[in-house]
C-alpha cells in the first residue's frame, strides 16, 4: 500500500510537471507573440515616417512605373494599330480626295 | 505484492500518463493558436501600414503613372500624326504628278493649252494694267511664244487690250505663269505648283475627312 502511495506522490509531481511546463511554454508563447507584434508595431512606424519623408518608398514607385509601363505599352500598340488603319485608304476614297484638290488647282 | 494492487498501479500509472500527455498537447494547442493569432495581428499591421503608405505616396505615385502614361499619350498622338501626313503628303504628290501629267499633254480629258491660256487671263485681270511680264517653264515658254498673238487677240476679246511681253528667263514649275508688272511692283504667281499649296492649305480637312485620317 505504501509503494501505491509513494507511486501517487510521484505520479503527483509528474502531472504538476506537466503542468508547469504548458505553464511556461504558453508563457514563453505569449512573450514571443507580444515581440511579434511590437517588432510588426515598430516596422510599421518606421516604415510610415520614413514614408512621410520621402524614404523607403523606391518599391512601390517601381512597382507603379512597371505596371505604368505595360500599360503605356499597351496604349502605344493601340495607337500604331490606328496609324496603320489609317493608312489603309481605299482607292475610291484617294480618286474623291484628288478630284477635289484638281478642282481646286485647276483654273475654272 | 498481489495481484490486484499491480493492476491498480498500471492503471494509475497509465491514466496518469494520459493526463499528463493530454495537458502537455494542450499547451502545443495553446502555444499554436497564440502564434498563429500573432501571425495574423502582425499581417493585420502591416497591411494597414501599407495601406496608409499607400495613401500618403499616392500622390507620388499619380505623377509616376502620369509621367508614363503621359508620354505614351503623346507618342501615340505624334505617330497618329505622322500617319496622316504621311497619307496626305503621298496625296497630294499624287495630285503634283496628274498636273506634271495634265501639263504634258497626258490627260486626253483636259487640255493643258487651254488651262495654261486661263491661268495667263486670271493672273493678268488679278493684277490689273495694261503691261505684263510673263515668266514660264520652257514648255510653255514655247507656246507662249508661238502663239502670243492668238493669245492678245483672244485676250482682247476676253477683257482688254493688253502688252504682253516674254520673259527670256525660264522658271521651274510645272506649268502656269508668273506675271509681274514692267516696274516690277506687283508680281502674281500663277503657277501650278503655286496654286497647288495655296490648295493644300485650303482644301486639306476636306480631303483629310475624306480619306478618313482625322
Amino acid at each position: 500500500m505504501e509503494r501505491v502511495i509513494s507511486i501517487g506522490e510521484r505520479l503527483q509531481k509528474l502531472l504538476e510537471e506537466a503542468e508547469r511546463e504548458s505553464e511556461r511554454k504558453i508563457t514563453e508563447a505569449r512573450r514571443k507573440a507580444d515581440e511579434m507584434i511590437a517588432r510588426a508595431k515598430d516596422e510599421a512606424e518606421n516604415r510610415r515616417i520614413m514614408a512621410q519623408r520621402g524614404d523607403g518608398i523606391e518599391d512601390l514607385l517601381k512597382t507603379e512605373e512597371y505596371k505604368a509601363k505595360q500599360e503605356a505599352d499597351r496604349i502605344l500598340e493601340k495607337y500604331r494599330e490606328r496609324a496603320e488603319a489609317i493608312k489603309k485608304v481605299p482607292r475610291e476614297k484617294i480618286e474623291e480626295a484628288i478630284s477635289l484638290v484638281l478642282r481646286e488647282v485647276l483654273p475654272k | 505484492m498481489s495481484s490486484p494492487s499491480i493492476e491498480l498501479e498500471a492503471q494509475l500509472i497509465e491514466r496518469t500518463v494520459a493526463k499528463r500527455n493530454e495537458t502537455l498537447l494542450r499547451a502545443e494547442e495553446s502555444v499554436k493558436k497564440i502564434l498563429q493569432a500573432a501571425e495574423r495581428e502582425c499581417e493585420r499591421i502591416k497591411a494597414e501600414s501599407e495601406k496608409q503608405i499607400l495613401s500618403m505616396v499616392s500622390s507620388e505615385l499619380r505623377a509616376v503613372r502620369d509621367r508614363i502614361i503621359g508620354k505614351a499619350n503623346l507618342e501615340g498622338r505624334k505617330i497618329l500624326m505622322s500617319a496622316r501626313e504621311e497619307v496626305l503628303s503621298a496625296l497630294y504628290n499624287e495630285v503634283k504628278h496628274r498636273l506634271e501629267s495634265i501639263a504634258d499633254g497626258k490627260d486626253i480629258g483636259i487640255r493643258y493649252e487651254e488651262v495654261l491660256k486661263k491661268l495667263l487671263f486670271e493672273a493678268v485681270s488679278a493684277i490689273g494694267g495694261e503691261e505684263f511680264i510673263v515668266s514660264a517653264n520652257k514648255r510653255d515658254y514655247i507656246f507662249f511664244k508661238k502663239n502670243l498673238a492668238d493669245i492678245k487677240k483672244e485676250m482682247r476679246e476676253y477683257a482688254r487690250d493688253v502688252i504682253i511681253r516674254l520673259d527670256e528667263n525660264i522658271i521651274d514649275a510645272i506649268g502656269g505663269v508668273i506675271i509681274r508688272n514692267p516696274e516690277d511692283t506687283k508680281t502674281y504667281y500663277n503657277t501650278l505648283d503655286a496654286r497647288l499649296l495655296k490648295a493644300r492649305r485650303k482644301t486639306e480637312s476636306e480631303v483629310a475627312k475624306i480619306l478618313g485620317v482625322i
